[in-house]
């Protein structure tokens, strides 16, 4: 099964993504494996981590920091049933576009350079999730809403903004049900193509 | 929650974008007039005088309470200890690109985790959106 669960800062979705990727792994006794996607670079980012790993303590997760090519995590995993809980396409889509250093010779191909690398950054993650998927039992994908401040960003945001949008798209598109997490309470969004009641996300 | 057993206690909670009609949903939905409502403000006991009482905008309370280097999550705990019944209504403003300023990351951060919390402890929560309210729990 593979799960999409969004939500905004603070919203209670790694809490929720865990316990469900918990209850599924149990279901059929697979490994537990966190993929994280987020770089430390301050204090606050180890605060940030400090408090996800707490929360995961002695729930039996592997955890694979995996900050750029998502599906190298793969090798990292042992054979057998696997429940994979990736965490988050935000880092991740940032990672992809942002790292690396870049040099331009005039506007024109800053712009076409910088539309290019959000087009293989879409392409990339889509084709890493792909193979995951496809190696895994039960896979979560915690993405984050950031598409509602209704601020016009700098370009190179507004590229990373759609290129999120699209990846999103695409993971709800393969994803069994889709859930957003808002005070903490799981809204369901979509399930299996069908009426995303919420009855059919009780499990 | 410490609950005086003796008075029946009940919160409930709002949450919504910018503009979406919230408190107005909530006036209708409720037969209240704006008297009741508290905006950006928790009232102390002696100004508790109406049976029901509605806080409107607490995302912006929050933030001045931060500011202000007051502990809101606390504060609001125990406004809602005290009160009988009352209305909490507030923005989500979790749903955008991350801050640059570190002030703003966490006052985002804490109004978010301060909604899971009154979420947990509320009878009742809904999400308003275009002025029509979703109970999600």
């Amino acid at each position: 099964m593979m799960v999409l669960v969004i939500g905004g800062s603070g919203s209670g979705k790694s809490a929720y993504a865990e316990e469900l990727a918990c209850t599924l792994a149990e279901r059929e006794d697979t490994a537990k494996y966190y993929l994280a996607a987020m770089q430390v670079f301050d204090q606050e980012d180890e605060r940030r981590v400090a408090r996800h790993r707490a929360l995961r303590k002695g729930k039996g997760f592997l955890t694979i920091e995996q900050p750029v090519r998502i599906e190298s995590a793969l090798d990292k995993m042992e054979t057998g049933g696997r429940t994979v809980l990736l965490e988050c396409i935000s880092n991740l889509t940032a990672n992809e576009m942002f790292s690396g250093t870049q040099t331009f010779s005039n506007a024109q191909t800053f712009h076409e350079t910088r539309v290019r690398k959000a087009e293989e950054t879409v392409e990339l993650i889509r084709q890493g999730i792909a193979q995951i998927r496809r190696e895994t039992t039960h896979l979560i994908v915690v993405s984050n809403n950031v598409f509602e401040d209704g601020i016009v960003y700098d370009p190179s945001t507004m590229d990373y903004l759609d290129a999120m949008g699209k990846i999103n798209r695409q993971l709800a598109a393969w994803a069994d049900r889709v859930v957003e997490v808002v005070a903490g309470i799981p809204v369901p969004v979509a399930c299996g193509g069908t009426d995303g009641n919420r009855s059919a996300l009780s499990w | 929650m410490y609950h005086n057993m003796d008075v029946e206690r009940k919160m409930n909670l709002v949450i919504g974008g910018y503009a979406q009609g919230k408190l107005q949903y909530v006036l209708q939905k409720y037969q209240l007039e704006e008297n009741v409502v508290w905006d950006a403000a928790l009232p102390d006991e002696k100004e508790m005088l109406s049976e029901i009482i509605v806080v409107n905008h607490l995302h912006q309370w929050v933030r001045s309470r931060l500011l202000d280097g007051g502990c809101p999550e606390e504060e609001v705990q125990s406004f809602v200890n005290r009160c009988g019944n009352c209305i909490i209504i507030c923005d989500e403003i979790g749903n955008g690109i991350v801050p640059m300023e570190a002030f703003e990351r966490k006052y985002r951060e804490r109004t978010g985790r301060m909604l899971i919390q009154l979420a947990r402890e509320a009878e009742e929560v809904e999400r308003v959106i275009c002025g029509i309210g979703q109970k999600i729990k």
